[in-house]
């Protein structure tokens, strides 16, 4: 008898159990109304910022401005959700699940994973009929690298992306020892003036690493010093690769590029023009450069005048010069692609919507700098710059730093100072560079993700030692072996398919 | 009749017990058992359109990765082996803490001590990351670059040296666990009846007879129950020491890679949801196992310090 009501709680803990558990169950979508007179559709728009996140006030009147010109345009009202770099991909999954609902946001470089777990709807047929301005905007070219299985999933964002490896280095240093900048024609011939910086400033390091276990010899790859195609391998871990116009798949490691960074490396390493930290080191690379530290380092950008604002936010005299040209894949391309999620209530609202920001100059740049007057104010038709007083950390809303971002970086208005020819030869790069022979396929690596797994395991071993220098060369045939041991052949093998089946469609 | 009146009296009498148990069952039903609902999300393949409910069963494939690294024995291997050497080393050097911090009889410094020991728990493993950092880096490091050269020895890159770490996370993990777990020790010590110890005096035992025959016997129970704990707990490894403290340093995944860190490094690149879940299944079952099994050994040995 005393077990009665224990026994009996139990079946009301299952009951609260269940009760809770339905309540926050997907799935229960109230039939969608399809009146012609409609109340606006409701658009979540999420993406990433680099800045600070509005508070909920300010991100309120920057919708409202956004809906005074969407409601009339395509009857959609617009919610607000950016997220920082380190929250964006969990809380896309927390909207994606959650009763709120998530209509319109962008990949972080994992288009085929995304697509794999049904997270994008087919939008081969929809985009002519909702986005065709955006279609003759971005191209075939590019839209094919967002097309997997032979549909459609979404719009690759529309910026530079014509990225070009550039030695960013400190002016005042380089004119101390004498080199004339334009005589820097290719990566082999820094070691020549790094070893005269070396002799004339012992204390300054050389070469920063850009990031941690990165000295910025992979940008190389990816331009027209070795034209490799990464083919949707991550930018850090490169696994299966194609080289040129070779449309054979090889395992990146075995490549002569990749002997020729690692060799580079460690012969800077050795000599001491590498920062001997550089595969662990946290340090941001704009705290070395504005430390007086350092004197150069190695990154890919768009367009040749970043310095600008890398001189603004150092405090030093910056330039920067190319060590070779742009080299565009795929991999570069739908990085960031723009698409409808699958639990849309909306997605014709929700394609429209994604076609303003790629054509709308007012909504785009409300996203990117919020109500002019408060946020920014005009200089001349195409800069802006900050309220009196005012600075991105302090203004209610703004997201400027995510001008690469969102929609199209073209129509979009520019910083005070810079120069409208850089963003001309941005858009004509974009157009007009050497490009991979596999432009357009997109590997999809659901069949081997446990064998990418363990390959991956190998290369984050090795790889940040051996491409800053820290590692010995030796180690390489070791290397080789533990990712043959990993399954990398069988990547390689299911991209060599998955590439031959592409380009047989591509007659 | 007689027996539904006492079972409604005993009821109306435990009513008050019951109701003070109230938030306590309903935090643990809330934040407890609920999410283990999601242990389904393990066996399944996300599908974001039908919802996580309605997605399809995969059986075990989300396992798979976990074995199919030929790196799977050394991590777990790393995993196992630094747990025991943090449980049994972690576990000898609480208990002489507690033994000599209740040696101290004068009072100001007994709470000095226990607060100095206690100290370096609260600080987060990112700051001890950067201490670390301090110490051992390549380019300013205090031991690569003034001590080293003091003794003349040769230089030292410790972040491509693996060899060292194994010694440098036991250090670091004592340096902040063992104060913390004194604590516990040094306050199951106070509760040991004094009386016992002046009987003793009076029979002629000496400090370390003491310690011998009184406090470690007494101390047993406690240090069972810890022991459990941390025995559940072998398959899961501290992340912030192995993954902060090490920079996640690739050069040395060989000495430093736990199943934890593994998990992690590959989830990053994939995002996926199934395989993170199935990770973690897989590491509570094994703990779930071998708690059970040390329990039962520790019925067989004895029995009234078992847990349950």
């Amino acid at each position: 008898m005393n077990k009665k009501p224990a026994w009996l709680s139990f079946v009301g803990l299952l009951v609260i159990v269940s009760l809770l558990f339905s309540a926050c169950s997907p799935g229960q979508k109230p039939p969608a109304s399809s009146s012609p007179t409609e109340a606006p559709a409701e658009i979540h728009f999420a993406f990433l910022s680099f800045n600070k996140i509005p508070e909920t006030d300010a991100l309120a009147s920057v919708e409202e401005a956004i809906n005074a010109i969407t409601v009339p345009k395509i009857n959609a009202t617009v919610k607000l959700h950016p997220f920082s770099v380190t929250d964006y991909a969990q809380q896309v999954t927390l909207l994606l699940q959650s009763g709120e609902g998530l209509d319109v946001y962008h990949t972080l470089g994992d288009l085929p994973q995304r697509v794999a777990n049904n997270e994008f709807i087919d939008i081969s047929t929809m985009i002519d009929q909702y986005a065709p301005e955006t279609k003759a905007l971005v191209g075939d070219d590019f839209l094919k690298t967002a097309t997997l299985h032979g549909k459609l999933y979404g719009i690759p964002a529309y910026k530079g992306m014509a990225m070009a490896p550039q030695l960013v280095y400190r002016a005042d240093i380089m004119e101390e020892i004498g080199v004339d900048p334009a005589t820097i024609k290719s990566v082999y011939d820094l070691t020549e003036v790094f070893a005269k910086v070396k002799a004339k400033y012992p204390d300054m390091i050389p070469l920063v690493p850009v990031q941690t276990g990165n000295i910025g010899l992979i940008t190389l790859l990816m331009s027209t010093q070795y034209k490799v195609d990464f083919l949707g391998d991550s930018y850090f871990t490169p696994v299966a690769v194609l080289i040129g116009d070779d449309m054979h798949v090889v395992n990146f490691y075995e490549t002569q590029a990749f002997r020729d960074i690692v060799n580079l490396a460690r012969e800077w390493y050795e000599k001491g023009y590498v920062l001997k930290d550089a595969a662990t080191t946290t340090s941001n690379v704009l705290e070395f450069m504005s430390a007086g530290k350092a004197f150069a380092y190695i990154a890919a950008y768009a367009g040749n005048q970043a310095y600008t604002q890398i001189s603004a936010q150092t405090g030093q005299p910056i330039r920067m010069v190319r060590l070779a040209q742009p080299y565009l894949s795929s991999t570069s391309v739908n990085a960031l692609t723009w698409g409808v999620s699958t639990i849309s209530k909306h997605p014709e609202a929700a394609l429209k919507f994604i076609n303003l920001l790629f054509t709308d100059k007012d909504v785009i740049n409300l996203v990117i700098y919020g109500i002019e007057g408060r946020d920014y104010v005009k200089i001349d038709e195409y800069h802006v710059k900050y309220p009196e007083g005012k600075d991105a950390s302090t203004v209610p809303y703004t997201a400027q730093l995510s001008c690469g971002i969102v929609g199209n970086q073209f129509i979009q208005y520019q910083m005070e100072g810079t120069d409208m020819d850089d963003l001309k030869l941005m858009e004509y790069e974009l157009k007009h560079s050497a490009m991979s022979p596999a432009m357009g396929f997109t590997f999809d690596g659901s069949s081997v993700v446990n064998e990418y797994s363990a390959v991956v395991n190998v290369i984050n071993e090795y790889v940040p030692g051996l491409t800053t220098g820290s590692m010995d060369p030796a180690e390489i045939p070791n290397f080789l072996e533990k990712l043959k041991s990993a399954g990398i052949e069988k990547i390689v093998a299911a991209k060599q398919q998955q590439l031959d089946e592409w380009l047989s469609t591509q007659k | 009749m007689k027996r539904k009146h006492s079972f409604l009296k005993s009821f109306s009498h435990e009513l008050p017990l019951l109701l003070l148990a109230l938030p306590g069952l309903v935090y643990l039903i809330i934040n407890n058992y609920i999410p283990m609902l999601g242990i389904i999300i393990a066996f399944k393949k996300l599908d974001y359109a039908k919802g996580i409910l309605k997605s399809d069963w995969v059986g075990l494939k989300n396992f798979e990765f976990l074995f199919s690294t030929p790196d799977a024995w050394i991590m777990t291997r790393n995993t196992l082996l630094y747990n025991l050497a943090f449980i049994i080393i972690g576990t000898i050097f609480a208990i002489v803490l507690a033994i000599m911090m209740n040696e101290i009889a004068d009072r100001f410094f007994a709470k000095y001590f226990q607060g100095m020991y206690l100290l370096p728990n609260l600080i987060s493993w990112v700051v001890v990351s950067y201490i670390v950092f301090a110490f051992l880096n390549a380019d300013t490091g205090l031991i690569p670059k003034v001590i080293l050269p003091a003794l003349r020895a040769k230089d030292i890159n410790f972040y491509t040296s693996p060899g060292y770490w194994p010694f440098i996370l036991l250090i670091v993990f004592l340096w902040k666990n063992t104060g913390y777990t004194s604590v516990i020790y040094l306050s199951s010590i106070a509760g040991i009846d004094r009386t016992i110890y002046e009987a003793a005096r009076i029979d002629g035992a000496g400090k370390l007879d003491q310690i011998r025959y009184i406090t470690l016997p007494l101390l047993k129970p406690t240090i069972i129950i810890l022991f459990l704990f941390s025995i559940g707990r072998m398959m899961y490894s501290d992340f912030g020491l192995f993954y902060q403290v090490t920079l996640n340093s690739g050069a040395l995944f060989s000495t430093t890679q736990t199943i934890d860190t593994y998990v992690y490094r590959a989830l990053m690149q994939f995002n996926n949801v199934n395989m993170a879940s199935a990770a973690g299944v897989y590491q509570s079952i094994v703990g779930f196992i071998l708690v059970l099994g040390a329990n039962l050994l520790i019925k067989k040995i004895n029995p009234e310090n078992a847990l349950f």
